[in-house]
């Protein structure tokens, strides 16, 4: 509620400095459409996040999928690239799930090598080169339904889709579970492993998605593209309410974070402040919203653990 | 994971340190063999320099990975002690000066991350991401691009002080500061702390050990050895970039992961981290001489953490479930 309210305050305080920047085309053409790809990726990092786990190879992945994809369709035309596309990122969202899962290294370990190991594995295959968009990519990163760029259907589908496999499914419970403790979680019949693999499964395969809609968007991509992606991406998630301990955090925050940051970030360029001023702005409300969180939310908090652990505990 | 297996985990001298320590020397007689100028003076004096300033903050970040926290503010924290120093630099002090100066500066901005990790209750890998991208921020806004043409006294360490014409000064930096982390590891009572705060930060608070001040402290340390390494980063050329230190964090976790210290805290130690910092800044240079694209380095170095961890994994885990069971964390953690 107080992301919403924050959100909500940003955009008419930006409206009123800005009055373009209220326009229905440039909130939704432009704003909204920033926002996407690093939305798609927080939706799944949210549930990583809510494990206990997180995921810093998402920005290598994209690039690695979208590289390999556009290669493929340079040969065998857009289909061939979007489907290879999404299997690299699946791919590689399953070897992280793996070592985490059975071979049992830590997340932060695991994400780390392996976001060495796809950064470089673009970089080799490309030898340095960009990779450059192809149909199926440009539709999707640059075509438009009504008005609305067709990236933001793709997201709301998504989002709803995440929120409900988070909030309403058994799989979404086995989650938090756990998140807030794994050892209760095995003895009380989850099958940790395949949760977890495929959790970050879906890291991957999101990851390949926003990749899409990225290589689309800018019609060529180098290998550093995903540069800083990974924390660009847990910022929104953390921002969002979503404990990086695990066991606490939903969907709806993740969203809320993802417009606030949108909004931020396109907002200060159209007030004119330079870029490096709006990553500092972005670092400052991270800390004010952890440390107010921290305050408000505690007692809130211990409810809401209380709430999360009665289902499973049936 | 099963009981008779845990029981078998009784020897001890073949660790973890002394698998790596082999691939080492394996790597290195490789290398001995299919690669010519390898070992020619100038790449081993310029690997020597990479190994220094690595190992330097290697070893800051693992104190703090020891404690069960992060720091991925490093890179960023570097930049802006590399940009202080350029500026202060242009006045033209001298080679100590400077070093105070990045010793001060990294101790006080490191401090902010402690502080907020501990007084503010952040976890360490938020608080220090927030950090980062503030630190990333302001640089831009103070400085446009680059500092340059610094004056002679500013470049000192990197051109003109040698060991015997030819070592570079950074080496005995380097020495210095790894033989003091070493004799730390085992004679302090501190370094105990951290390992007890790693394993089990409620059971150290217990055990009568102040967690925020030990913390804090250990935040104190690293910032100052990251100020060492950031004062060999910048006065390496007579120009200072605002991107100096980008994604060097990434470099030193893995420096200290290689070493065999799990980022779940309570375990590592210092020579673990001492190997992998010299694996990880020998591969760009190997890659060169052995024919391949430089393009190729980073996936060398994904490939090496990866197989290396694995190859570790299961005695990690076993010693972890040790620990977990009887509580001895304190006396194992030492060495």
């Amino acid at each position: 509620m107080i992301l919403f309210f924050l959100w909500l305050t940003i955009t008419v305080l930006i409206g009123i400095l800005a009055p373009q920047f209220l326009t229905f085309n440039y909130y939704v053409g432009v704003v909204l459409r920033d926002g996407v790809e690093i939305g798609l990726v927080a939706l799944p990092m949210t549930m990583i996040i809510i494990t206990g786990g997180i995921d810093l190879s998402v920005g290598n992945t994209m690039v690695l999928s979208a590289m390999l994809g556009g290669m493929v369709a340079l040969r065998f035309g857009g289909a061939a690239g979007l489907l290879v596309t999404m299997l690299i990122g699946a791919l590689c969202g399953l070897f992280n799930g793996f070592l985490i899962a059975k071979i049992k290294v830590s997340p932060m370990i695991t994400t780390l090598s392996t976001m060495f190991l796809y950064l470089g594995l673009a970089r080799g295959i490309t030898k340095g080169d960009s990779v450059y968009s192809y149909n199926l990519a440009s539709g999707m990163g640059n075509m438009s339904l009504a008005g609305i760029p067709v990236q933001l259907f793709i997201y709301v589908l998504m989002a709803i889709l995440f929120y409900v496999i988070l909030a309403k499914s058994t799989y979404g419970r086995e989650l938090y579970s756990i998140g807030l403790n794994e050892n209760a979680s095995i003895y009380s019949g989850i099958n940790t492993e395949r949760v977890k693999i495929i959790v970050y499964m879906l890291a991957g395969l999101m990851s390949s998605v926003a990749a899409l809609i990225w290589l689309g968007r800018f019609n060529a991509l180098k290998y550093d593209a995903g540069y800083n992606f990974n924390l660009k991406v847990i910022t929104i998630v953390v921002l969002g309410g979503t404990s990086i301990t695990g066991g606490y955090g939903d969907i709806r925050g993740t969203i809320v974070a993802t417009l606030i940051i949108a909004v931020l970030s396109n907002g200060l360029t159209v007030l004119n402040i330079p870029v490096a001023a709006q990553t500092i702005v972005q670092g400052t409300v991270l800390i004010i919203s952890l440390v107010s969180l921290k305050f408000i939310n505690q007692r809130k908090i211990r409810q809401k653990i209380i709430k999360v652990k009665a289902p499973t505990a049936q | 994971m099963n009981p008779t297996e845990e029981k078998s985990n009784g020897h001890k001298i073949l660790t973890r340190e002394f698998y790596l320590g082999a691939f080492l020397v394996a790597l290195l007689i490789f290398l001995k063999f299919t690669t010519k100028g390898f070992f020619a003076l100038n790449n081993v004096m310029s690997m020597l320099n990479i190994f220094s300033y690595t190992l330097i903050a290697s070893i800051g970040m693992n104190f703090i990975i020891i404690t069960s926290n992060i720091d991925i503010s490093t890179g960023a924290l570097i930049s802006v002690i590399c940009i202080t120093l350029a500026a202060v630099g242009k006045m033209g002090l001298n080679f100590w000066a400077l070093l105070l100066v990045s010793i001060i500066a990294g101790a006080l901005l490191s401090g902010i991350n402690g502080v907020f990790i501990t007084k503010l209750g952040i976890p360490a890998m938020v608080a220090t991401l927030a950090m980062s991208q503030i630190f990333q921020g302001a640089l831009p806004l103070c400085v446009d691009g680059s500092i340059y043409d610094l004056p002679p006294s500013f470049t000192w360490l990197g051109f003109q002080a040698k060991i015997f014409g030819v070592v570079p000064a950074s080496v005995l930096i380097m020495l210095i500061i790894t033989a003091l982390a070493l004799i730390f590891m085992r004679y302090s009572s501190f370094s105990k702390k951290l390992y007890a705060i790693g394993n089990n930060a409620k059971a150290a608070r217990l055990a009568g050990i102040n967690v925020n001040k030990t913390i804090l402290v250990t935040y104190l340390i690293a910032g100052t050895l990251f100020g060492i390494t950031a004062t060999i980063l910048a006065t390496a050329s007579q120009r200072v970039t605002t991107t100096m230190g980008s994604n060097l964090e990434m470099t030193f976790i893995a420096a200290v992961v290689l070493g065999g210290t799990s980022t779940d805290g309570g375990t590592g130690k210092v020579i673990g981290t001492v190997i992998g910092a010299l694996i990880l800044s020998m591969i760009t240079s190997a890659t060169n001489y052995l024919g391949i694209s430089s393009d190729w380095s980073d996936a060398i170095k994904g490939a090496i953490i990866i197989a290396s961890v694995i190859v570790s994994s299961k005695s990690v885990g076993q010693k972890k479930r040790i620990l977990g069971t009887t509580n001895v964390a304190v006396q194992s953690g030492g060495r």
